[in-house]
């Protein structure tokens, strides 16, 4: 395999290598008990999980942006959620890497288990981070196709909105109020807190994974919506042709 | 059935603060183009033609007017039209480090080709357009005659009925332009495709097309064969001579003289009737007792006529 294969992986495991790595070591000088470990750790690989597939979904319309080449994904006879779902499968695929790879590291080197919890769990938080993953994706796409170049620092920034609201280092309970009510608004708060109840800590949400469920899916109808909007504008106005040449 | 029926087209681009600035790039453009025809849209930059052709493949959609493509509503049924169409543009760009092959297989899959099927038209795409040599060479890598054929290459990949080319021969060496227009020619020979161009390039439109439409401004000024527009622009017939000494003034003065161009030693002078006026000229000249070296009658070229239009 080619060099474009040897980037490729590195782009993937880069940071939620280093991710793990520093969090993990910062809990070791930081003296905390095995739980506590385990809650960051759990923050930092779903947050890792997220951050890759959601780039994947962005990667929809990013790619196209950047080489210029975006009318002709537009010219094809597919709808917008033909290139989102693609995108996305291949966005789970990588981040189910990026999830076994992070879960192996920060057992060998941190001796916490992922699996631990069950896979039925495990399976639920990583639905829970795709879905995650696929509104914000498609709500970057939805900025890049409205507003171009201009938009293109939401792919990076967006995600760290989700990693301060959804409570990736630290209970939501922490945050203040007004924050912690725009937090129970996250579907990723309740896979989290659903999750790391099975690690001993006390749940806040019941009913977690419904409720979170519920809410994921009402943000894909909606981003998807938003993004099938962008898309019709951009056609009205031209800013399809203007991102093509 | 017409392959294109457009009608009372108009679309104006708006832009700056709060959309305030405004530019008209289509003031009611029709348009109808027969199966099988391979058709011109001739006019000078920022003219509507990229414009006109982006709304007729779907990638933009007008303000007002009815747009028929291949029988179907390009607003009303965007899909069903672009199964059928495709579109390839001289300033196309690609994703850099793809290969032609890959380029070529995403978006064939985008028309729903995959499998054996996949492999076997994009390995025909690649020996038609001759990328053999360059199966292995990354998109920007590429030199600019060969990404135009590859992007030629992806227009063909859902063997559209009707074809749009925007300046398919932009900034090409003359050699490569000569040959893309033998494969345009090619295509609508072979597979009875319905080709609708954009170019600047009268040379172009002339041995291409069937009709040219001039189009400036955003309004559609004539339309036709390219001979009857000769025809229908009547701008006069061309006497080009070379005298010894040379002397436009004298033939620039000379009756039924419209205008007088020197050049490299000729004076090309046009004129209201050559059957009339040639025999004048010669006997003005041979009485002042100038030597006619060599003497030329043409028709105006399609470039007199675009220029004349242009004004
Ligand atoms: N996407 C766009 N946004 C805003 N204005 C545009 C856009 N595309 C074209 N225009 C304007 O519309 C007019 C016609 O442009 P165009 O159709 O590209 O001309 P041509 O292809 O004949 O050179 C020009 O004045 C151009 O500046
Ligand atoms: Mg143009």
């Amino acid at each position: 395999m080619g060099t474009r294969n040897v980037f490729f992986m590195f782009e993937l495991l880069f940071w939620p290598v280093v991710g793990v790595l520093t969090i993990g070591l910062m809990t070791r000088f930081l003296d905390v008990t095995q739980e506590q470990r385990s809650f960051v750790l759990i923050g930092q690989m779903a947050f890792s999980v997220v951050g890759t597939c959601q780039l994947d979904v962005a990667y929809a319309v990013l790619y196209d942006f950047w080489s210029k080449s975006m009318k002709h994904q537009f010219l094809a006879p597919i709808g917008v959620r033909h290139l989102t779902i693609g995108s996305w499968l291949v966005g789970m695929l990588r981040g189910s890497l990026v999830f076994a790879l992070t879960g192996i590291l920060a057992w060998w080197a941190f001796r916490f288990d992922p699996l631990a919890a069950g896979l039925p769990a495990t399976l639920a938080l990583l639905a829970g981070c795709f879905l995650t993953a696929w509104i914000v994706g498609v709500l970057v796409c939805t900025l890049i196709v409205l507003f171009g170049g201009r938009a293109e620092t939401a792919a990076w920034a967006s995600i760290n909105l989700v990693l301060a609201l959804a409570g990736i280092y630290y209970p939501v309970s922490v945050l203040p109020p007004p924050a912690a009510a725009v937090a129970s608004g996250v579907p990723l708060t309740y896979f989290l807190d659903a999750y790391r109840a099975q690690f001993g800590f006390p749940a806040v949400y019941s009913n977690a994974i419904p409720t979170g469920l519920a809410l994921a899916v009402l943000y894909v109808a909606l981003s998807h919506l938003a993004l099938v909007a962008a898309v019709r504008r951009a056609r009205r106005t031209g800013q399809l042709l203007k991102m093509s040449e | 059935m017409l392959a294109i029926d457009a009608r009372e087209v108009e679309k104006t681009f708006r832009g700056g603060w709060m959309r305030r600035r405004q530019t008209p790039a289509l003031r009611g453009v029709s348009l109808q183009v027969e199966p099988g025809a391979i058709v011109g849209l001739l006019g000078p930059n920022g003219a509507g033609k990229t414009t006109l052709l982006s709304i007729l493949a779907t990638l933009l959609l007008p303000d007002r007017g009815d747009v028929k493509v291949l029988g179907v509503d390009v607003c009303r049924n965007p899909t069903a039209v672009r199964r059928r169409i495709n579109m390839a543009s001289g300033n196309a760009s690609f994703l850099w480090s793809l290969r032609p092959p890959e380029i070529l297989a995403f978006y064939g899959r985008l028309y729903g080709v995959s499998g054996r099927d996949l492999r076997r038209r994009v390995d025909e795409l690649i020996g038609t357009f001759e990328l053999e040599a360059h199966r292995r060479t990354p998109y920007n890598e590429l030199s600019t005659g060969l990404k135009q054929r590859l992007a030629l290459a992806k227009s063909l990949l859902n063997d559209p009925a009707l074809l749009f080319l925007d300046e398919p021969t932009l900034g090409l060496d003359p050699d490569v332009s000569v040959r893309i227009r033998r494969v345009i020619a090619e295509l609508r020979r072979t597979r009875g495709m319905t080709i609708v161009l954009t170019t600047h390039y009268m040379r172009e439109a002339e041995d291409l097309c069937d009709e040219i439409a001039f189009i400036k401004g955003g309004r559609i000024l004539a339309r036709g064969t390219a001979d009857a527009l000769k025809r229908q622009i009547r701008i006069g017939d061309i006497i080009a001579v070379r005298t010894d000494p040379p002397v436009p003034a004298m033939l620039a003065d000379a009756q039924g003289v419209l205008r007088c161009v020197a050049s490299d030693g000729w004076v090309e002078c046009t004129v209201d009737a050559a059957e009339k006026r040639l025999p004048e000229l010669l006997r003005t000249l041979h009485m002042e007792g100038v030597v006619v070296r060599g003497i030329e009658v043409r028709e105006p070229d399609l470039e007199d006529v675009f220029v004349e239009l242009a004004r």
